[in-house]
């Protein structure tokens, strides 16, 4: 059965010369799990609203857009809430009320149901999700990957016939991203519920997709299978895919079937390259200074007195020069030790020295002069001004000194611009205080694939200039791939240090994709660049090009 | 046979009516809409009538019942009210001198006993209300509060709840900016003025953030149906037996005891002289009314931990 049916759809957006969506046709039938991803700004979110009839932007509109057989501006309002389900991308403003329970009864309420029917709905829901240990909490006091659970919960309350989910794990940590993500799979499986998802996230998505539908500057370019998809597509976009299909466009040929999943990546590689070289030679580099940046020596940290300590005998030594990269689970105080280096917050044993000094000695608030800059999680709060020429002003920063260009943003609301925009905005302010050593805390949080790409390199560029960088994150790929010397941080210290090579390939389960693919082929192989290098090294066994 | 079904069946009953009456665990957990009409009429006559021994009640419950509820901590806030209760008392012989007995002149002003004896009663009378107030809110969560708003007003009921949910997140967002901007140098110099200047524009740069945020929770809300027809509103208390019978003591003991203040029979005049009305049979069934009324939290918390005690100590 067609429940969306899509034709010849055109928009702009008021005040725009350029149509956002050219010429868009698209039907999509009950039950399927439909993934939609592109690059920022490819009017993937505009698609997207044009389904929810609650939602849609104001502009000038052509085209034909029917849902269940009927126009979508005819549809009763009542009817078109329930049924169609829109999850948005921020965890924290899509929530109304102040308790779970009431979220979870608002969405029925507003249709007016008895209330004998909202208790029963709500409990099952409730159920279904796991949510009843927390149904008397506060909203406020959740985190953000139970809020966005909660988000879709109380859609699905409503017993919608389709969901709609706009980058719905862009401001979670991987972990609770791929909760979120194994929730949906189990709704469209178990109820057969039909999804429609935009993601920036598709190592995990796509292997259980239907259809994967590509968009370009405002045009359906693809619309298949992944596998056929991933055939034809361009480098650029390559890089949103699954390591395993990555490797087989590069090394694959035409006659097997395309791995989307680390086991068929495995069996793609096994199959077909000979193992006679094991590693790649180590390129080893040499510290040019022996002198540290930032040392942390015996720190402990608690919030009060009476809580848990948060930072066990932390220690810590990043070298001048060198790009450092701390990764670990949720709440193990990767971020806390953050705030500790950068003296928001003290400890209550050990010391701090930051080029040698000790943070005491940094008086009068001199240690945020020409000295230590931090980009925190929330790139928001970096952002004081109405337009990002003033934000600039603000700080005293020269654009042209900046080792990447943000000219194109400059009369824009920083609010009002993409995530990646945003980071880019946010670094440049934060690079105006000239520092030698920068902190970041996730910096590659809702970024797509190819924002990724540039933030490692402007990383690269910085310490090249002689930045020293102390990295938080989740995102073991991008710790692999831009990295000096990884640590992994677990129950409130550091408990292993290395270079990425080492660190990652000694890792089996807190380890990149390509890493767990190539494990007992390879040694030592982290990123998809060195996979791809060390199978034409040793060369297909069928001895194929 | 069928004696031994009978003593069963028996004993069923008895069994269900334990249960029954266990449906109260406890004043608090009421019904909130009874309990706020318990608190109105309450607080009400205490206010409108300045009988001493209306007084003397109000204030004796309410400080007995904010004891069984907090058992010994809390001691801060009887401090306040004591001295509360001192500064209020002395501040009106010093202010009015009306009232027949002198007691001695101060500053060329007769401070009389009639006087001091009003500012005593009166200050017992708003000190026993705060204390009531203090209960109120402890039981009182926000989740009672907007159940009985809503009972008002569902659209009201709406808004409030999303006011308190705002408070926290704005606030939590302040904190956040601030930390931001001191990082990153907002803060210049360690001095005050520099520092209250950074306070304000983190002030009207989160007021955007929140103008912002609205937006999109404004989405949310439409895209889940909101404002598309009558609403319906859910809510987690029941109204039981037990709420029913406590609401219908409430009101009835509260008619009895204001029929006795209208018809006069419960009134005090401090000046010139104090002079308390003949009680006669009314004004005792109305004062006894009132002692009932407002001890009435109190049997219920005594007894119910006296059964629960009971019940325990028979397995």
């Amino acid at each position: 059965m067609e429940l969306f049916d899509v034709k010849g759809l055109n928009f702009a957006y008021p005040e725009c010369t350029e149509n956002t969506l050219h010429n868009v046709d698209l039907t999509i039938e009950k039950g399927e799990f439909v993934v939609l991803c592109g690059s920022t700004g490819s009017g993937k979110s505009t698609l997207l609203r044009m389904l929810k009839p609650e939602l849609t932007p104001l502009g000038s509109v052509s085209g034909d857009i029917r849902f269940k057989g009927e126009s979508i501006s005819t549809i009763d309002r009542r009817a078109s809430s329930a049924s169609i389900g829109y999850v948005m991308q921020a965890p924290e403003q899509q929530i109304v009320t102040d308790k779970v329970w009431h979220e979870l009864a608002f969405g029925p309420e507003n249709l007016g149901m008895p209330r004998e029917d909202i208790a029963r709905r709500t409990a099952e829901t409730a159920s279904f999700f796991g949510i009843g240990e927390w149904y008397d909490r506060d909203t406020h006091s959740l985190s953000g990957g139970q809020k966005q659970l909660l988000n879709l919960a109380s859609v699905l309350v409503m017993d919608p016939e389709v969901i709609i989910l706009d980058e719905p794990t862009a401001q979670l940590d991987p972990i609770a991203a791929s909760d979120f993500i194994t929730a949906i799979k189990r709704l469209n499986q178990e109820l057969s519920m039909t999804v429609i998802i935009a993601e920036h996230r598709l190592e995990e998505i796509v292997p259980v997709c239907d259809r994967l539908i590509v968009m370009e500057n405002g045009r359906i370019i693809f619309n298949a299978p992944p596998s056929e998809v991933i055939m034809n597509m361009n480098n650029d976009l390559l890089r949103f895919m699954p390591s395993a299909a990555r490797i087989y466009r590069t090394l694959g040929n035409e006659s097997e079937e395309c791995p989307l999943t680390v086991r068929q990546g495995w069996n793609f590689i096994e199959k077909n390259f000979r193992t006679e070289i094991r590693s790649l030679p180590s390129q080893k580099k040499e510290f040019k200074s022996d002198s540290y940046a930032l040392e942390m020596k015996n720190v402990r940290f608690r919030y009060s007195r009476d809580s848990k300590d948060i930072l066990k005998d932390l220690e810590l030594k990043v070298r001048q020069g060198e790009i450092f990269t701390i990764v670990g689970g949720n709440g193990c105080g990767k971020t806390t030790s953050l705030k500790c280096a950068s003296a928001l917050v003290k400890p209550y044993c050990g010391t701090i020295k930051v080029f040698g000094k000790k943070l005491k000695e940094y008086k009068n608030r001199t240690l945020y002069k020409d000295c230590l800059a931090m980009l925190p999680q929330d790139v928001q709060t970096v952002f004081m001004c109405d337009s990002v020429r003033e934000e600039l002003k603000l700080a005293n920063a020269d654009i042209s000194s900046l080792p990447f260009d943000i000219s194109n943003l400059l009369d824009k609301h920083p609010y009002d611009l993409s995530g990646g925009e945003q980071q880019l905005a946010a670094l440049a302010r934060v690079l105006a205080a000239n520092p030698k050593i920068l902190l970041m805390d996730e910096p590659t949080k809702g970024l797509d694939a190819l924002y990724k790409h540039k933030i490692c390199k402007i990383l690269h560029q910085l310490k090249d200039s002689g930045v020293t960088i102390v990295i938080v994150t989740h995102d073991i790929e991008f710790a692999a791939e831009c990295s000096d010397r990884c640590g992994m941080f677990f129950d409130g210290h550091i408990v292993s240090v290395g270079t990425p090579d080492e660190f990652f390939a000694e890792n089996s389960f807190y380890t990149t994709a390509v890493s767990r693919m190539t494990r007992g082929i390879y040694d030592k192989i982290v990123t998809v660049s060195q996979a791809e290098e060390i199978c034409r090294l040793n060369g297909r066994k069928d001895g194929l090009k | 046979m069928t004696f031994f079904v009978k003593v069963l069946q028996i004993q069923s009953i008895v069994h269900c009516l334990i249960y029954i009456d266990l449906l109260i665990l406890s004043f608090s957990s009421l019904n909130p809409a009874v309990i706020t009409v318990w608190f109105l009429s309450v607080s009400a006559i205490a206010m409108f009538c300045n009988h001493p021994v209306i007084t003397i009640l109000t204030l004796t419950g309410a400080v007995l019942f904010y004891l069984i509820r907090n058992k010994n901590g809390h001691l801060r806030s009887h401090l306040f009210f004591l001295v509360l209760f001192l500064i209020l008392s002395i501040a009106n012989p010093i202010v009015s001198h009306n009232g027949a007995t002198v007691l001695f002149v101060m500053n060329n002003n007769p401070v009389t006993l009639e006087s001091l004896l009003y500012g005593i009663n009166s200050s017992a009378m708003i000190v026993g209300v705060l204390y009531l107030l203090r209960s109120f809110t402890q039981i009182m969560t926000s989740e009672k509060l907007l159940y009985v708003t809503g009972r008002l007003s569902p659209k009201l009921s709406m808004i409030l709840s999303m006011a308190i949910r705002f408070v926290p997140l704005f606030s939590k967002q302040g904190q956040k900016v601030n930390d931001t901007q001191k990082v990153l140098g907002l803060y210049k110099d360690d001095n005050f003025i520099d520092d209250i200047k950074g306070h304000i524009r983190v002030f009207s740069i989160v007021s955007t953030w929140g103008l912002e945020n609205g937006i999109i929770t404004a989405d949310s809300m439409e895209a889940r149906g909101y404002g598309t027809g009558r609403r319906t509103q859910m809510t987690r208390f029941g109204f039981t037996f037990s709420d029913g019978a406590v609401l219908a003591a409430s009101l009835v003991l509260t008619a009895l005891c204001a029929a006795a203040v209208a018809a006069g029979k419960i009134s005090f005049n401090f000046y010139p002289r104090l002079i308390s009305s003949e009680f006669g049979f009314m004004g005792i069934v109305g004062s006894a009314a009132y002692a009932l009324l407002v001890f009435m939290p109190l049997l219920i918390e005594t007894e119910v931990k006296l059964r629960w005690n009971y019940l325990m100590s028979k397995d």
